[in-house]
Parts: C-alpha cells; sequence; structure tokens
C-alpha cells in the first residue's frame, strides 16, 4: 500500500468513526455465534493429532490434548467478552448507585461512602480482586465476584461527582420549583449525564477487563477446565514455548486483538467522536426535553 | 634471602611450565565450583525446623545409616547396627576417627545428645521409633544402644531419614539449645547463605570420600524455566530432582535436543495416585471407584504429559520400594466395561451423564498447581477420558493453602495424592496417609477406613520375614475395595550441563547428588 492510499484509507476512517465498532462487533458477533461457528468442539481430546501444525483440517493446529486451537481462541471469545460484560454492568449498577446516592444526599453518609470509595480505589484491582478469591475461593463466579468488588468504585467516584456538578444546575433547581419529585429528577434529569460519563469510562475498561480475567485464569483463579479462556491456554502453552510457540502466541494474539479493540472504542467515546446516539440515547432525550422546558420559560416570559 | 644457581632457576622454570601444561580441566576440577539449582532458599538449615527442602540438609549432615538406591541400608555414621531379637533395641557401633566439622569429635556422647533432641518429643512422634524410644544408653565411646516400648520395624529405615534425625556439632547450639550454625560431619561446610544461594566449600575433614572439587553453589531459582535457559547459559551446573528444583518432563524432552546439555532419568520412589473422599457421596460407591480406574487411560498420560518420563501403575507403591507389594498389571482403558460397572450398579445413563436415585453423578476434583505442578493438566485429561464414559468431572482449582485446609476434613470428592517416596515408604505414607486415627495434620489421607485399620496397624507392627505378607494384605484390601486409584509413577529427572563430565545420581531425591560428581570436560 503506498503513501497516498494509506492516508486516503485513513481520512475515509477518519471521517467515518463508526468505522471504529468493526472490530469490537466482530468480536462481539464471535462471541453470539461461537457454538456454531467452530469447527470441532473446543474441549473434546483426540491423542491421535497432538500438537499438531496448523493444516487443512486444524487452520490453527492443535493443542498438547489434540484440541483444535481454532476453536478453541473462537471459544474463548464467548468466554472472555461474557465474563466481561457481566462485570461491567454489575460494577457499573453497583457504582453508579452507591456514587448517585452519595452525591445526592451529601452529608454523613455521602463522607462514610466516599471513605469506602476511596479505600477501594487505594488498592490496585487485580491485587484486591486476588485477595477477594483469596478469601471466598477460586472459580468462575468467584472471579466475576472478585472483579466486580475491584471495579466498582471508580464508577462511584465519577457518578458523585456528575451529580454534584449537575445538582447545582438552574435546570435541577427548576424542576424541583416545578415540584419533581427526588426520584424523578435522579432518574430524569442527572442519571443521564452519569451513564453518559461513565459508560465512556467503561468503554475503555473493557479492555482491561479481558486482561484481568485473563490474568486470574493464567494463575488458575479464574475459568475451570474444560472451559476454553485465553489466560488458561497461555498458561497450558506455556510448558511448550520453546518448540511449539504458537500454543501461547495465539492467545496472546487473540487477547491483544480485544483489548485493542476495546481501547480504541474507549479512545473514540473519550474525544467523542462516535455518533451521540452511541454516548446515550438518555442523554438524547434529556437534551431535548431541557430545551423544551427552556423553549416553555421563555414562551411564559415571551406572554407576560 | 633465598639462594639461587642456574640449576635450581632453571628446574623451577621448568617445573612451572610443566604445571601451566597440565590439562586445565584436571585443575579446574580440583578447584572447580559445581552450582547446583535449588528452588528454594536453604535457610539456616536448623534440624528440628522445617525451613528448606531436604536436600540442601544432606550436604552437610551424615545420618547413622544411609540409604542406598536398590532400598538397601548401607553403613554412614554407623559401621554397623545390630537389632535384638524381640525388636527392643538396636544397637550401634560408631564410625571412628569422624569429626564435625568444627573440630568436634563425633562420638557415642555427641550421638546420644543429638537423638535426644528430638527422639520423645511430641513435635516428631510421627516417626515410629521416635515415639517408641524409651531411652538411649552409651555402651562405649563409640556404641549406643536405642531402647524401644515396642518393635518398630521401620525403625532403621526412619534412622535414614533427613530432618531431624541427622547429626549436628554440639557446639552449634545455643544455651537454650537452639540450633546457632549448620554444623555437621558431611561433605560440605556452609561458607554464607542468603535468599539467592547458599555457598559451601568442601569439609577437608569428612569422613567418606570427598568431594572432587573444593566449592559449592546452591542457587536459588525458582522458575523452572530460568533454570533451564540457566543451564544452557552455563550459569548452572546441574538442575533437576523432584526435591531440590524440579524438571519438567516437558522441558526434560526439549532439553534432550542440547548438545550441551545431559538429561537422565531413573525409576522414581512416588506414585500420584487419585484419592477418593471418605465422606464423598459421589465417591462411595465400590462401583464408581472401579469404573473411574477403568476408564482412566494411563499410557496416554504417561505419553502425553509425563513424555514417557512415568510408568504408568497399578500399585500404591512403585516396583523399588521395599515391601511395597506384587506388581499389579495396569489395567487397560476400556470405557465398555467402565459404563457396564456403573450399569450393574444401578446407575443409568441419559444425556451423556450417570443418574440414580434422582442424584446425577458429578464429581468434584480438587487440584493445586501450586500444591502439585501440572496437577492441573492431569486433572484436565482425566476429565476428557472421565467424560467419554459420562462421568461428569468438575475441576477446582484452588491454592496451597487451600488445598491443605480442605484435604484433611475431606471437602471434595477426588483429589490427587503423592505417596512420600524412599525412603519414607511404604511406612510413611500407609501409617500417615491411611490409619483413621492418626492425625496427618494438612496432608490429609488418601484413603481411610475403619476395616482397613487393624490390618494396616499389624502389617507396620510386623517385623522380619512376616512383613511382606503383612503388608501384602493391605495392598491386597485397598485393590479389592478399589480404594485408592494408582495414575502413574513419575521417573526421577536431572540435567548437567558440559561442565559435568560425570553425574552420579543421589539414591534419593531427598538427597543432593553431589557424591562421585566429577568436573571439567
Amino acid at each position: 500500500m503506498d503513501k497516498s492510499t494509506f492516508n486516503k484509507t485513513f481520512n475515509a476512517a477518519a471521517k467515518w468513526p463508526w468505522l471504529v465498532l468493526t472490530p469490537v462487533l466482530v468480536f462481539i458477533a464471535i462471541a453470539i455465534f461461537s457454538p456454531w461457528i467452530t469447527p470441532y468442539d473446543p474441549v473434546v481430546q483426540d491423542y491421535s493429532v497432538t500438537l499438531e501444525g496448523p493444516s487443512a483440517a486444524h487452520w490453527l493446529g492443535t493443542d498438547y490434548l489434540g484440541r483444535d486451537m481454532l476453536s478453541r481462541l473462537i471459544s474463548g471469545v464467548r468466554v472472555s467478552l461474557f465474563a466481561m460484560s457481566i462485570v461491567l454492568i454489575a460494577a457499573l449498577f453497583i457504582g453508579v448507585i452507591i456514587g448517585s446516592f452519595a452525591g445526592y444526599v451529601g452529608g454523613k453518609i455521602e463522607l462514610v461512602l466516599i471513605s469506602i470509595i476511596d479505600i477501594v480505589l487505594s488498592l490496585p484491582s487485580l491485587i484486591f480482586a486476588l485477595a477477594i478469591i483469596g478469601v471466598i475461593g477460586p472459580g468462575y463466579w468467584s472471579m466475576i465476584m472478585a472483579l466486580t468488588m475491584a471495579w466498582w468504585a471508580n464508577y462511584a467516584r465519577m457518578s458523585r461527582a456528575v451529580v454534584i456538578s449537575e445538582l447545582h444546575q438552574p435546570y435541577i433547581e427548576a424542576a424541583r420549583v416545578m415540584g419533581s419529585g427526588h426520584l424523578h429528577i435522579f432518574f430524569r434529569h442527572i442519571l443521564p449525564h452519569v451513564l453518559s460519563l461513565v459508560i465512556v469510562y467503561a468503554s475503555a475498561d473493557a479492555g482491561a477487563l479481558v486482561l484481568a480475567i485473563a490474568t486470574l485464569s493464567f494463575l488458575g483463579l479464574g475459568v475451570e477446565p474444560p472451559t476454553p479462556e485465553w489466560g488458561q491456554m497461555l498458561v497450558d502453552g506455556m510448558s511448550y514455548l520453546e518448540e511449539y510457540p504458537r500454543l501461547v502466541i495465539l492467545p496472546g494474539i487473540a487477547l491483544t486483538l480485544v483489548v485493542v479493540s476495546f481501547n480504541l472504542l474507549g479512545e473514540q467515546f473519550a474525544l467523542q467522536k462516535v455518533p451521540r446516539a452511541l454516548r446515550g440515547y438518555k442523554l438524547k432525550r434529556k437534551k431535548r426535553q431541557r430545551q423544551l422546558e427552556e423553549d416553555i420559560i421563555l414562551d411564559g416570559k415571551v406572554d407576560q | 634471602m633465598i639462594n639461587t644457581n642456574r640449576r635450581v632457576f632453571i628446574g623451577g622454570t621448568t617445573a612451572l611450565s610443566l604445571a601451566a601444561l597440565f590439562p586445565r580441566g584436571l585443575i579446574a576440577a580440583e578447584n572447580g565450583k559445581l552450582t547446583i539449582a535449588i528452588s528454594q532458599e536453604t535457610g539456616d538449615l536448623d534440624l528440628l525446623q522445617n525451613v528448606s527442602s531436604l536436600s540442601a540438609y544432606s550436604v552437610v549432615f551424615d545420618a547413622l545409616i544411609h540409604y542406598a538406591s536398590d532400598g538397601s541400608l548401607v553403613p554412614a555414621l554407623a559401621e554397623s547396627w545390630t537389632e535384638a531379637s524381640d525388636g527392643k533395641s538396636i544397637s550401634f557401633k560408631l564410625r571412628k576417627g569422624v569429626t564435625f566439622s568444627d573440630g568436634e569429635p563425633f562420638n557415642g556422647e555427641t550421638a546420644v545428645w543429638n537423638l535426644k533432641r528430638w527422639m520423645g518429643q511430641p513435635d516428631f512422634s510421627w516417626i515410629g521409633i521416635s515415639d517408641a524410644m524409651k531411652n538411649i544408653t552409651i555402651d562405649g565411646t563409640h556404641e549406643i544402644t536405642i531402647h524401644l516400648k515396642q518393635p518398630v520395624p521401620a525403625g532403621l529405615l526412619e534412622m535414614t531419614i533427613v530432618r531431624p534425625v541427622r547429626f549436628l556439632s554440639p557446639k552449634a547450639v545455643d544455651a537454650s539449645g537452639k540450633q546457632i550454625a549448620p554444623i555437621g560431619t558431611g561433605p560440605w561446610v556452609v561458607t554464607s547463605y542468603d535468599n539467592t544461594k547458599t555457598s559451601l566449600v568442601r569439609n577437608e575433614n569428612y569422613w567418606g570420600e570427598k568431594p572432587d572439587f573444593n566449592e559449592l553453589e546452591l542457587k536459588v531459582v525458582p522458575d523452572e524455566l530460568a533454570r533451564s535457559n540457566g543451564l544452557r547459559s552455563g550459569d548452572l551446573d546441574v538442575i533437576g530432582g523432584e526435591w531440590v528444583a524440579p524438571l519438567s518432563p516437558r522441558r526434560a524432552r526439549s532439553m534432550q535436543k542440547n548438545d550441551d546439555v545431559t538429561v537422565i532419568s531413573a525409576p522414581g520412589t512416588a506414585s500420584i495416585l487419585l484419592a477418593f473422599s471418605p465422606k464423598s457421596s459421589m465417591v462411595s460407591e465400590q462401583a464408581v471407584r472401579e469404573a473411574i480406574s477403568l476408564s482412566l487411560d494411563r499410557n496416554a498420560i504417561v505419553k502425553i504429559l509425563f513424555e514417557g518420563f512415568a510408568d504408568a501403575t497399578a500399585n500404591v507403591f512403585p516396583g523399588n520400594i521395599p515391601a511395597g507389594g506384587k506388581t499389579r498389571t495396569v489395567t487397560p482403558r476400556d470405557v465398555n466395561a467402565a459404563k457396564g460397572k456403573m450399569s450393574s450398579a444401578g446407575w443409568s445413563e441419559s444425556g451423556g451423564s450417570w443418574s440414580k436415585g434422582g442424584k446425577t453423578l458429578e464429581i468434584e476434583l480438587l487440584v493445586s498447581e501450586e500444591s502439585l505442578p501440572g496437577s492441573r493438566r492431569l486433572a484436565e485429561m482425566i476429565q476428557g477420558q472421565l467424560a467419554e464414559t459420562g462421568i461428569k468431572v468438575a475441576i477446582s482449582s484452588v491454592d496451597n493453602a487451600t488445598i491443605h485446609d480442605r484435604r484433611p476434613s475431606f471437602e471434595y470428592d477426588m483429589t490427587f495424592m503423592v505417596t512420600y517416596g524412599a525412603p519414607y515408604d511404604p511406612h510413611g505414607t500407609l501409617a500417615n496417609l491411611f490409619l483413621s486415627d492418626v492425625d496427618s495434620g494438612p496432608d490429609g489421607k488418601i484413603y481411610a477406613h475403619t476395616d482397613l485399620d487393624p490390618i494396616l496397624r499389624t502389617a507396620l507392627e510386623t517385623g522380619g520375614a512376616a512383613r511382606d505378607a503383612k503388608m501384602q494384605e493391605v495392598y491386597d484390601w485397598l485393590d479389592n475395595n478399589a480404594a485408592v486409584c494408582p495414575i502413574v509413577a513419575p521417573q526421577r529427572l536431572w540435567a548437567y550441563s558440559s561442565n559435568v563430565s560425570k553425574f552420579v545420581l543421589s539414591a534419593t531425591d531427598y538427597d543432593m547428588p553431589t557424591n562421585g560428581v566429577k568436573l571439567g570436560s
């Protein structure tokens, strides 16, 4: 590809920010359809084809138990993305609820909650997750719980900051004067602002979470065999690193691609290059509502 | 002032020139250093504390008797020994002219002082001869007798173990009796130790054959890949040994392709067994345990996971363990026979799993990679093999602390257990890991049953010619009840670099292989 062709492609990509969604969408599609697109059962052992190189039958070769590497990598997408999604949703839910509540009610409750948030934030997430697994024991759901408990605090802190800043906006005062209840104000006016910010952060965090899941599985504290998982494939391949490096390189590449894809998406979100629709339908609705309210007020003034 | 003339000068110069021409390897060997990898630091080698792997002690401390590769007992600090006909006393004639590396003489008095540090002490009641000790007498300058409350058939074998049995200089303790320095009668003397290495020099007063080189370094390299790279690069001379710095079968196979490295393997003295929890409702039926055993493809496990460096086994102990029982033939894998066992016991198969009385068979296999390296992959392979019979296995991979918490309370259906190996077996494993009323601490039990206890106790208490037959009764009971499922006996694996010209395996991996080793190309 010469320079001008590259520039054209790059410019086209820059003009069309939706392109950045492509890798993530591809991974999501693979995750959803993995049971139907894997050429072999990823857990079935076949000792007659152990450690075979890439061939027409096994495009990416087989592992030490004769399992098809491509099928295991494809199934690994589903496992990683599913675990990541659950952790993100749970962490977002807990973080937004606690953070928003702290910011909204203020006072001593806020002080207590923000102290807890600060304590959790002061601990490195992965170390904290390891400590939790140490207490509750390893396993798939333990890993999800541990990562959720280690990940929610960031979202709580951000949510609180947004709530505090929005609470002082005149339109909130106006809503109160108009007789809106707390729940209405929170869900209708504040939550969309909170979500628009934390979702941006979450999209960038997704890559880190996939990596954390792989790390815990690498340490034997996450997904249990025979479920194919990239971190576990990496640790299994380590023994064969010298003679069969592909057993380590392939899951490593898969992991890198997913992390880079989510990081790119997060970056584009942060730079506001992705269309607003993706940043929060709620926010859009809220803005429209605010515009409407302003128009009504302005109309009222004109009438007076 | 030295008087020299032309003749002396020429003679001296010629001698020096000839010395320079002398093969470098031989000089290097005499003054050379052997570097052996160890996976954990040696610490202060306190004989009464569990501070390091046993192999590190073996280069500094000797026992009265040593264990030989063929399972026989050979003289060490004792030149000879005699067991009383009633088995209630053992007399030792000690080797004369032996001194500790600090110059203290080794004699009856120092031997008894050493023995009394651990014999009869509650902390060491797990050693049969310690538990049975009545008193120890000094019969002469170099003669002692251990008097026992009851015969201990494995007593002599127990006298070969490393900690706390070996002998320390009486000057190497403080006023409270705590060891302050690792001073023994062995071939090496510790000069320094920290968390990266332990340096030793040759004990010039050693009573046995002195090492060929004058320095030994035990270098701490916890990571197995780093150890093999260290061997290739010349930083290390020797790696391997189950209790020293394990070399995995995979790595050993890959290192065989390296011209500068020699890999040696020898039959091991320990077995890996699939242990069934006596409290598990899933494996309480003998038919289920038999079906599991029939479903295992041991030869595939040997070939794939152990790269051929193991032997498929149906015995609790490998064949080189004295009184380890008759060798049983390994039953080939037979999925249909396994299914037949399940069906005959009233289990019905549907949807790829077995159920009976509303209970679906799903077995938890507790493993810890930290506790037994490679066990997670072994578990995964077994999980796949049992799946073909329709036996569902859920692997619980836990850390070292958790597995040692859960084993004593039998919080699992199946787990991997490893026998202790020589010189602790068969009595060590049988007494600690099978007798239901013996506290085996965090190790748990391989299997425990009140019906087994009296048979086992009789076997352990029987000495002489009848011992083998009584031990066989134990093995037969275990086999008839499918109480354990032996899988493989891993081989001992070591590798050495081209800096080593001769390497001699020690009798067990509890001993560091330095005796007989020669340096130089």
